[in-house]
C-alpha cells in the first residue's frame, strides 16, 4: 500500500515496445525464451506503513500467480523518481498518484484504479496535533506544515490549491514548509510535535487509524478535500494495449477472485481494483489549474 | 597531639602507626577515585566523540540539504536504539545555528536558536562526569566530507555511570577500611611487641624505688640492638647504685667512728691527767703505809680517780655498743654525752649551758644510739665553731609529741657549705666532713625536720624529732 503511487505492469510475456526501445537486438532474437522468464518491473514509492514489506510481499505473490511471471519492485524515494523510471522504460508500470499522472497524461495511461470503500476514490485531510485548536487552514498561517511530497495530490496538491484559492503560496503562508516523502511520516511529524500541520491521504491515515491507533489519535483532522481520484496504476501511453499492460491490468482487476489477491487487497484494506479512467481526475486537474493560476 | 602526648608512650608508638595507616588509606582510596574518576571522563569523552561522529555520518548529507524531515528521523531511531538509553536530548542546526530538528521538538522547535540550547554545554573533549549532574550536555560541530555543515547539541544520561562510580566508591571505601583496620591493628600489636621490652624496663625503673632490680639474663631481648644495650646499660647502672649504697652505708658507719676518732686525743688527755695523780697517790701509800689517815685519804683519791676512768671508759663504749643499738634512749645517755664533750670543752676553755628539761618518758620514745649521734655530732661541731672561750649549748625539751634538740654556740654562724650538708639532699662534693650530712639523714629517716636560726649571736641548731608510742620507757 501505500503512499500514493503505484506502477504498473508488465513484462512478462509480451513486452515487445520496451524491449524495443532498449534496442536489444540479442532480445529480439529469442523473444519467446525471453518473454517467458522477463519480470515484470513495478515501481513504487515508500509506502506508509511500517509493515511495508509484508504487504508488498502479499502483491507480489498475488500479481506473480496470476502473470505467471516474476514480480519486481523497484522503490524510488519520490514519486519524481518513479515517474521518470516509467517514462524512461526503467519500469513496466508504476503506481502512482493522480497528480503525476495528469502531469504527464499525454504519455500514459490508466491500466487499473484501486477501489476504496466501495469507490476509486479518496480525500485529502489537513490534520493538526490532536491538542492543536485549528479550526481551519486559515488558522494555521505562520505555523511549520509537512507535506509529504511536491508531486503528491493529496499530500500537496491540494493544500497547496486551497492556498491559492487564497492567494498564499506555501512558503508564505507557513513559516517553513517540509516534506517527509511519506504520508505516514506526515502523521508521525504532526503527532510527535516536530510541526503543527500536515498534509495526508485521507486513505492512508485511515488506514493508519485501524493499524497503529495511538499513532493517529495523536492527530486531529482539520479539513477533508472533496473526493477525489484515488491514486492510479499507471503504463506508458505508447505501450497501448501490450499484452504486459492487459495482463496486468487483468490480474489487477481480477485480485479479488483469487485467494492470493483476496490476501492481497486485504492488506491494502482495499475492496479491489476497476479499469477507471481519466474522468475520474477531473477533480485533480481542476486543483491544478487554480494552482497554475497562481504560478 | 596533646591528647596524644598525655598517653603512655608504649600505647602511643601504636597508635601513630595504626594513625598512619588510617591516613594512608584514606589517600590510596582517594587517588584510586581519582583514578576512576579519569577513566570515566575518558570513557564519557570517547562515547560523546563516537556519538558525535556517527551522528556526523548519518546525518551529514541531510543537514546540507536542509531536510527537516530526514535529519528527525534519523535522529528519532538513533534514539531509539541502543544510544537511545544513552542520549536524552538531541538537537542538529545547520550552519546558521537555526534548529533543523531535535529529538524533542517541543523543547527545540524548528528554526528555534540553538544557541540558547547550547548554554553550559561542553566540547566531546573536555567533558567532566560531577558529582551531581545527571546529564552530561556537549555541543560539537557537524563534520560532513571533511567540512563543517552545521552543530548539535545533545545531552548524555550519565546516571549509570555516576551509580557506577558511587558504587565502586562504595566498595573502595568499604575494602579499604578493612583493609586500613586490619593494617592498622597488624601496625598496632607489631609496634606494641617491638616496645615492649621498653614496658618491662618502665614498670622495672618504676617499681623499683631505692633498691631497683637488674633483669635476668633471660628477660633480655637478644641481639645487639639499641634495646638490648639499654637492657645491659640499665642492669650497670643498678649494679652501680648498689654499689653506692653501700659505700653510703660504710662511710655513715665510719663517720661513727670518726667522731669517736676526733674524741681521741681528748680522752687520751682525760685518762693520763689523772694518771698523775693516781701515781702519786698510790706513791704515797706506799711511802706512808702506817699512816692510815694518809692512806685513807691517797685511797679515796685512787678511787675518785678510777671512778672518773670508768666514767669515760663506759661513755665511750655505749657510743658503740652493738647490744645497745635499738634500745631506747635514756638520761643517762644524755649525761654520757657531758663527759664525752667534756675533754673538747675544756681544751678550749669553752662553758657549756645545760638544760635537759624532757623526762624518760619521753626519751624512751626514741631510739639511744642515732639520737646519741645526732646531739654529739651537733655538740661537736658547735665547738669546734665556737672558739677559744666560746660558748655551747644543749636544750632537750618535750614539745607534745615532739623532742626538740637544740644546740647553740656563739660561732659566727654556719657557713653555707655546712647549711648545704644539713638541710639539704644535694650530693657532697668531695672531702669536707660528714658529721652535718650524717645528722642530716638520721633525722630524715626517723621522719624529723631541722631547724636553723641566729638569735642575739648565737647559732641555733635545732632537730625536732616525733616521739613514738613505745613501752615504758628504757633500762632505767
Amino acid at each position: 500500500m501505500a503512499g500514493s503511487c503505484r506502477g504498473d505492469v508488465v513484462s512478462g510475456a509480451f513486452t515487445m515496445s520496451r524491449r524495443s526501445l532498449l534496442g536489444a537486438t540479442a532480445v529480439l532474437a529469442v523473444p519467446g525464451i525471453l518473454r517467458a522468464s522477463q519480470p515484470l518491473r513495478l515501481g513504487i514509492t515508500p509506502v506508509f506503513l511500517d509493515n511495508d514489506v509484508t504487504i508488498l510481499a502479499a502483491l507480489q505473490q498475488a500479481l506473480s500467480s496470476s502473470l505467471g511471471a516474476d514480480v519486481q519492485f523497484l522503490q524510488r524515494r519520490t514519486y519524481e523518481e518513479v515517474t521518470g523510471l516509467l517514462l524512461e522504460g526503467s519500469v513496466d508500470a508504476a503506481w502512482l498518484c493522480g497528480y503525476p499522472y495528469l502531469q504527464h497524461q499525454d504519455r500514459m495511461q490508466i491500466v487499473a484504479v484501486p477501489v476504496w470503500n466501495g469507490q476509486p476514490l479518496y480525500q485529502s485531510y489537513l490534520i493538526v496535533h490532536e491538542s492543536d485548536p485549528a479550526e481551519a487552514l486559515e488558522d494555521l498561517r505562520h505555523g511549520v506544515h509537512a507535506f509529504s511530497d511536491p508531486d503528491s495530490n493529496s499530500g500537496f496538491l491540494v493544500t497547496a490549491s486551497d492556498l491559492a484559492q487564497m492567494g498564499e503560496r506555501p512558503e508564505g503562508f507557513f513559516s517553513q514548509a517540509i516534506f517527509t516523502y511519506g504520508h505516514r511520516n506526515v502523521v508521525r511529524a504532526v503527532a510527535e510535535g516536530l510541526v503543527r500541520s500536515g498534509s495526508v491521504d485521507g486513505y492512508v491515515w485511515e488506514s493508519l487509524a485501524a493499524v497503529e491507533p495511538e499513532l493517529v489519535a495523536r492527530t486531529r483532522i482539520v479539513t477533508r478535500s472533496e473526493w477525489l481520484g484515488f491514486p492510479p496504476f499507471c503504463a506508458r501511453a505508447e505501450d497501448g494495449d501490450d499484452p504486459h499492460v492487459q495482463n496486468l491490468r487483468n490480474s489487477l482487476i481480477t485480485l479479488d477472485t483469487t485467494e492470493a489477491g483476496r490476501a492481497a487487497l486485504r492488506a491494502l484494506l482495499l475492496d479491489g481494483m476497476t479499469r477507471g479512467g481519466p474522468e475520474l481526475f477531473d477533480g485533480i486537474g481542476l486543483r491544478m489549474t487554480s494552482l497554475a493560476a497562481l504560478r | 597531639m596533646s591528647v596524644l602526648v598525655r598517653v603512655p608512650f608504649v600505647a602511643r608508638v601504636p597508635l601513630v602507626a595504626a594513625l598512619l595507616m588510617v591516613v594512608m588509606g584514606v589517600i590510596a582510596s582517594q587517588q584510586v577515585l581519582l583514578a576512576l574518576n579519569r577513566v570515566q571522563d575518558e570513557r564519557i569523552r570517547e562515547l560523546a566523540n563516537l556519538h558525535v561522529e556517527a551522528l556526523s555520518v548519518a546525518l551529514g548529507p541531510y543537514v546540507l540539504r536542509q531536510d527537516v524531515w530526514e535529519v528527525y528521523d534519523t535522529l528519532t531511531r538513533a534514539s531509539g536504539q541502543g544510544g537511545g538509553r544513552r542520549i536524552a536530548f538531541t538537537a542538529v542546526a545547520g550552519m546558521d545555528g537555526v534548529v533543523l530538528a531535535a529529538t524533542d521538538p517541543a523543547r527545540a522547535p524548528i528554526g528555534a536558536d540553538i544557541a540558547a540550547l547550547a548554554e553550559g554545554a561542553a566540547l566531546p573533549s573536555e567533558l567532566t562526569i560531577l558529582p551531581d549532574d545527571r546529564l552530561l550536555r556537549l555541543n560539537a560541530p557537524l563534520i560532513y566530507q571533511g567540512r563543517e555543515v552545521g552543530q548539535l547539541v545533545t545531552e548524555l544520561v550519565v546516571t549509570d555511570l555516576l551509580s557506577n562510580r558511587l558504587a565502586a566508591g562504595r566498595l573502595l571505601i568499604f575494602g579499604n577500611a578493612v583493609a586500613t583496620l586490619i593494617l592498622a591493628l597488624a601496625g598496632y600489636f607489631a609496634t606494641r611487641r617491638m616496645l615492649r621490652p621498653v614496658q618491662s624496663l618502665t614498670h622495672h625503673m618504676g617499681a623499683s624505688g631505692d633498691s631497683p632490680v637488674p633483669f635476668e639474663p633471660g628477660e633480655i631481648p637478644s641481639g645487639d640492638n639499641e634495646l638490648s644495650r639499654l637492657f645491659h646499660i640499665y642492669n650497670r647502672m643498678v649494679a652501680a647504685v648498689g654499689e653506692k649504697n653501700q659505700a653510703e652505708r660504710r662511710l655513715a658507719e665510719r663517720e661513727r667512728f670518726v667522731s669517736l676518732g676526733r674524741l681521741s686525743s681528748s680522752l687520751a688527755h682525760e685518762i693520763n691527767n689523772p694518771l698523775g695523780g693516781l701515781m702519786t697517790a698510790a706513791d704515797t701509800i706506799r711511802e706512808y703505809a702506817d699512816r692510815p689517815e694518809v692512806v685513807r685519804q691517797s685511797a679515796d683519791l685512787l678511787t675518785r680517780g678510777l671512778e672518773h676512768l670508768g666514767d669515760v671508759a663506759r661513755a665511750t663504749l655505749d657510743m658503740n655498743r652493738l647490744d645497745r643499738q635499738d634500745q631506747p634512749l635514756t638520761p643517762e645517755d644524755v649525761q654520757d654525752l657531758r663527759i664525752l664533750i667534756g675533754p673538747e670543752l675544756r681544751r678550749r676553755a669553752q662553758k657549756l649551758g645545760w638544760n635537759i628539761s624532757a623526762g624518760a618518758k619521753a626519751l624512751s620514745g626514741l631510739p639511744a644510739a642515732p639520737v646519741r649521734q645526732v646531739m654529739l655530732n651537733l655538740l661537736l661541731n658547735a665547738s669546734a665553731v665556737a672558739g677559744q672561750e666560746g660558748h655551747v649549748g644543749l636544750s632537750v625539751t618535750e614539745e607534745g609529741a615532739v623532742l626538740r634538740i637544740t644546740v647553740e654556740d656563739s660561732g659566727p654562724g654556719l657557713t653555707s657549705e655546712a647549711r648545704r650538708r644539713l638541710m639539704s639532699d644535694e650530693a657532697l662534693p668531695p672531702g669536707g666532713g660528714l658529721g652535718l650530712r650524717l645528722v642530716h639523714d638520721l633525722v630524715e629517716e626517723y621522719g624529723g625536720a631541722i631547724e636553723v636560726a641566729r638569735l642575739e649571736g648565737r647559732t641555733l641548731i635545732s632537730a625536732q624529732l616525733p616521739l613514738q608510742e613505745t613501752a615504758e620507757g628504757g633500762d632505767a
